[in-house]
């Protein structure tokens, strides 16, 4: 029997996707082991257009907030800190600065003094490696290589106050754990006149470099409004022109008594975005400075008893990518009942398939990049076409590719 | 500030006005959490939604709605019976609330009517056993989910 010309026959397989024919459907991710927060979105085009998009994330849900149930109060600032890699002292001052609010004490001055300033080190370390990954995924590989080298720098000072580059276990309750190693106002001093100097150079190339003005100008814009009904945070929403930020308008650490310059932009898009990340590095370099001027003498922390009174706090602090809030229920025993935290990225990941409307394929890396999310996702994306029956798959590094040869094609012809 | 807001939307939604370190708290019934969260969001323009909450009590399941715009936070609280557990969502007038409410979801069991997500997982894998209690309630056990799971 031969039907040569009748219907593709549906399958078990395709029967879920036939609804959006002949539309295009693209699974764009979930998961690489080796990056932060995998995310999957199922992208649906129209050729190379993005109409919609459709995320599901919970691809590396460990059950902290349930592990933190069987913890104790000291327990629980390293099992948050391991949350994320970048901004894990945020996790730890977020966690810390709201525990203190259910305790009747006062955190030394000095401590808070370290506090801010190694709050603002991690500001410049995530920023840096944020921006290294946009030239990572423009093409732009020398940009990348030279901001990482510059991170070093952050690290290295990390490494000589807390003792560690990464997860620093530097936050306790009431204070931090150790003081300043001696001498080192003259280091931080050095490095942070070295990041400013580099910060100028780099904001003069993005702002003029024809190639990556092309890939971020006008690129996952996004509006006030947008901004106001899906509750974006952090630089994406300060992009808008929105000048939110917690450090100012719900001091914690020593933000009362230095106070940032709240960097906004007006365009909405990832050329705004990049600008917006060198301004607040700029800035977090004036903060150390000005921190490490000022700081008083004293005890950088208290002894505190192991149980914590009973009731609820909610607090929050600005981590790199914008509000990180925690939810703390104490029983008043040694262990939270119940610890709710809600991080940055999970505020932003609506405001980000918003930014993807629109664009098309080769817009996704830089896109999602702006967003500073994950990136893991890049690594395992497979394409269906539905009309045509394909399957195929494209892995981040020729989808990054792909975005660079589209350009490139894009300027020549 | 936030306190004398908290008693104009309370009195507004026949709520009760009560206490969370470092926020405003207006607890009100389960059916006038739509008003009174767009009282928050108009009244005081706390358009910022930053998270929703949910926590098991035992018999009850509290759902805080957290708002902010500077200073402290302004909470709506309700809380909804483990037996039937189902609240109207406040998605159709704050977006934002559309992947916290099927966080909530997810992690306690509660239904948000009228949220579109409510179908599919959003943060528990797909193979999450549907006769296992959800992973945040009191009675869930880690062990006895992995065995469901096929984990052991």
């Amino acid at each position: 029997m031969s039907e040569s010309k009748g219907p593709v026959e549906r399958t078990e397989a395709s029967a879920g996707l036939m609804q959006y024919s002949p539309e295009n459907i693209v699974p764009f991710g979930p998961v690489h082991p080796a990056l932060k927060e995998p995310e999957y979105f199922k992208l649906i085009l129209e050729g190379e257009k993005i109409v919609e998009v459709i995320p599901r994330i919970g691809y590396v849900h460990r059950g902290i907030e349930r592990a933190a149930q069987d913890r104790t109060w000291i327990q629980n600032i390293y099992l948050f800190e391991r949350i994320c890699g970048i901004c894990s002292f945020a996790h730890s001052l977020s966690y810390t600065t709201t525990l203190e609010r259910l305790t009747p004490f006062e955190v030394p001055r000095r401590a808070r003094y370290i506090r801010l300033i190694i709050a603002e080190l991690e500001r410049i370390h995530s920023h840096l490696l944020w921006l290294g990954l946009v030239g990572h995924w423009t093409g732009f590989e020398t940009l990348f290589m030279w901001i990482w080298a510059d991170r070093e720098h952050i690290l290295d000072l990390e490494e000589t106050i807390t003792g560690n580059r990464i997860h620093k276990s530097f936050a306790t309750i009431t204070g931090v754990r150790r003081d300043l190693p001696d001498n080192i106002d003259v280091a931080l001093k050095r490095e942070m006149k070295y990041i400013e100097g580099r910060v100028d150079y780099y904001e003069g190339l993005v702002t003029t470099e024809e190639t990556l003005v092309a890939r971020t100008k006008g690129v996952g814009r996004i509006n006030q409004d947008v901004a106001r009904r899906l509750c974006p945070v952090g630089p994406l929403l300060r992009s808008t022109g929105i000048a939110r930020d917690v450090r100012v308008e719900d001091p914690y650490a020593a933000y009362d008594e230095i106070v940032p310059d709240v960097k906004t932009g007006k365009d909405g898009d990832v050329a705004s975005l990049l600008v917006i990340r060198l301004e607040e590095i700029r800035e977090s370099c004036r903060l150390v400075t000005e921190a490490i001027d000022k700081i008083p003498s004293g005890n950088v922390k208290l002894t505190v008893p192991r149980v914590i009174p009973e009731g609820d706090a909610v607090g929050h602090v600005e981590a790199p990518r914008g509000e990180l809030l925690y939810f703390i229920r104490s029983g008043g025993g040694m262990k939270p009942e119940r610890v709710k935290i809600r991080t940055s990225t999970m505020a932003n990941i609506l405001t980000a398939t918003e930014m993807l409307r629109g664009h098309t394929l080769a817009d996704v890396p830089v896109v999602l990049t702006g967003m500073d999310p994950c990136f893991g996702c890049m690594d395992r994306v497979s394409i269906v076409e539905v009309d045509k029956g394909k399957l195929w798959s494209i892995g981040g590094e020729e989808l990054r590719k792909y975005g660079i040869d589209q350009y490139g094609a894009r300027r020549r012809g | 500030m936030e306190t004398e807001r908290a008693a104009r939307i309370s009195a507004a939604v026949g709520g009760q006005v009560g206490s969370l370190r470092h926020s405003a708290l207006v607890t009100v019934a389960p059916d006038r959490v739509v008003e009174a969260c767009k009282l928050v969001v108009e009244d005081g323009q706390y358009y910022h939604l930053s998270t929703i909450t949910g926590i098991d009590e035992g018999e009850n399941i509290s759902v805080l709605y957290h708002f902010w715009k500077g200073g402290g936070f302004v909470t709506v609280k309700t809380s909804v019976p483990k037996s039937n557990p189902r609240l109207p969502s406040v998605s159709a007038s704050l977006p934002a609330a559309l992947f916290y409410e099927a966080e909530v979801m997810d992690m306690l069991g509660v239904v948000f009517e009228g949220n579109p997500r409510m179908g599919t997982k959003l943060l528990l894998p797909d193979a999450y056993p549907p006769e296992a209690p959800p992973p945040l309630r009191k009675e869930a056990d880690p062990e006895k989910i992995r065995k469901m799971m096929g984990l052991e």
